[in-house]
């Protein structure tokens, strides 16, 4: 009537190919990351990192879908190591309310995450990672604007354009306007991706923007000092297993070696060389490695 | 090239496998709720809440189970393929002719026999247009595999969506849709050969 061992046979040769495909994974050491451009690219270069220090394999399990599976996937052992940020790991995972002592948040998140997972912060990279608040140049210039407080003085001669959420966030705009006073012309709200279309063309003077978005560089925006620390802080730090680096003591010192390595403005740099001009990120991390002395040419 | 071309296979090895694994477990569930109709209610409002499930969610939450990468891709493949085979085994067995079925019964037909001669080739191509649907839902799905550490083409359309590139979007999407639709085709084919002679 029909072919059926053909069928059957298909069915064998798929289970098998597929069963093969599965028991891969002979890596050491397991890097993960979320699934955004500054976090890949972290994730690529502590990869870089690890094989050209040492004689481990790296595994990348890069562009994960968000906090939760990186961090699930970390704690049950798929993924060795991933890079997250203080003040996710404080609200996010830990569920605290917001501080605002980047030095504070970080001995919390330490303390916790050993307590509560065995798993262990390494030094955290320099840049920090929050909102931030950014004017045009032009703006910036003509107002004379240096800190939040500056901008408040000024605002109801502004008009803020920022995405909906940072209206209702505690953290957003109710927050700016208690804690420096702010009230602007008018606000607007949109997609995160229009603002700065929006900002660009004049539509709206003042935005919100993640602190390292490489973005602020192709638009020329300035971001101002957040001189009241109102903004919670989210260092970056790479997350790392104890078990992991009871096998393999060199990783704590190689991990370490990124400590304080990169600025906000190095950390805008590389997103933007990867989003705007289409580098890919494995290049940009080990031109920035190399260019830190921390790998050979 | 050879890059879309590996991704493309892995792909493949991905949909039909969570098909595969679903079509072991729907069709004998599809036949008992047609014998025992008192289960049918429960068992296709079941597979109706898993299909509501979005499919990030379920990777996140199947993930806590079968850790990262493609065992827990397929596990929701298999899970999102499940409703289309059982209803439509369940609806296909369902609409065959009383007639017919009588008819078996009286050549002396034992109850299996009728299942395997009567009522299942009768309701082929119910059961078949379930598995078509869930194959190509299966392609589309396959694509966000990605996110839990799963390899095919999602590797390329997230990449792609990231860095605002284009081309590599479409580098993925292409080749998924062309599977989507070759899928559809050989199964539409297969049909075709599996529907017994007289029919249609």
């Amino acid at each position: 009537m029909f072919n059926k061992k053909a069928l059957v046979i298909l069915m064998i040769l798929v289970l098998a190919t597929t069963a093969l495909a599965g028991c891969g994974s002979s890596a050491d050491i397991t890097v993960g990351s979320k699934n955004f451009t500054e976090n890949i690219l972290l994730g690529e270069m502590i990869s870089i990192l690890i094989e050209e220090n040492t004689d481990l394999t790296v595994e990348r399990k890069l562009n994960l879908g968000g906090t939760l599976v990186n961090f699930e996937a970390l704690r049950n052992g798929d993924l060795d190591l991933y890079v997250d940020y203080t003040g996710t790991g404080l609200m996010a995972i830990l569920d605290m309310d917001v501080i605002n002592d980047p030095d504070l948040v970080y001995d919390i998140v330490q303390e916790e995450y050993m307590e509560q997972f065995g798993l262990k912060w390494m030094a955290p990279m320099g840049f920090n990672n929050t909102y931030a608040i950014a004017v045009r140049e032009d703006t910036a210039k003509q107002y004379s604007l240096e800190t939040l407080s500056d901008l408040a003085l000024v605002s109801d001669e502004l008009v803020l354009g920022s995405h909906q959420e940072f209206y209702n966030r505690p953290d957003g705009y109710p927050g700016l306007q208690e804690t420096y006073g702010m009230n602007f012309k008018d606000t607007k709200a949109m997609e995160i991706g229009l603002k700065y279309q929006a900002i660009g063309t004049k539509d709206i003077d003042v935005t919100d923007a993640f602190a390292t978005d490489g973005r602020l560089i192709s638009y020329n925006l300035v971001v101002l000092e957040d001189d009241k620390q109102f903004f919670p802080p989210y260092h970056a730090a790479p997350v790392v297993r104890m078990d992991t680096l009871e096998e393999y003591p060199e990783l704590e010192g190689i991990l370490n070696s990124l400590g304080n390595m990169i600025s906000d403005e190095e950390m805008q740099q590389m997103n933007y060389l990867v989003e705007e001009e289409g580098m890919d990120e494995a290049k940009v991390a080990r031109d920035f490695l190399v260019q830190k002395g921390l790998i050979g040419q | 090239m050879e890059r879309v071309f590996l991704l493309t296979v892995e792909h493949l090895q991905l949909s039909l496998m969570g098909v595969l694994i679903a079509l072991l477990v729907a069709i004998p569930l599809g036949i008992f709720i047609y014998r025992y109709k008192g289960f049918a209610g429960v068992v296709l409002s079941l597979t109706d809440v898993i299909q509501t499930i979005p499919s990030l969610a379920m990777l996140a939450l199947l993930m806590l189970v079968f850790g990262l990468g493609n065992t827990t891709v397929i596990a929701a493949l298999v899970l999102y393929s499940l409703l289309p085979i059982v209803r439509n085994t369940y609806t296909g067995l369902n609409n065959v002719s009383p007639s017919l079925i009588e008819a078996g019964r009286g050549m002396g037909m034992t109850r299996f026999q009728r299942l395997r001669y009567v009522e299942l080739p009768l309701a082929l191509p119910v059961i078949m247009a379930g598995i078509r649907v869930a194959t190509v839902t299966a392609i589309g799905i396959a694509t966000i595999g990605v996110l839990i550490g799963g390899g095919g083409l999602g590797v390329l359309i997230w990449r792609g969506i990231q860095n605002t590139d284009t081309q590599m979007i479409l580098m993925g999407s292409i080749p998924a849709a062309l599977l989507a639709i070759l899928a559809d085709f050989l199964l539409g084919k297969i049909e075709k050969r599996l529907i017994p002679k007289g029919m249609n």
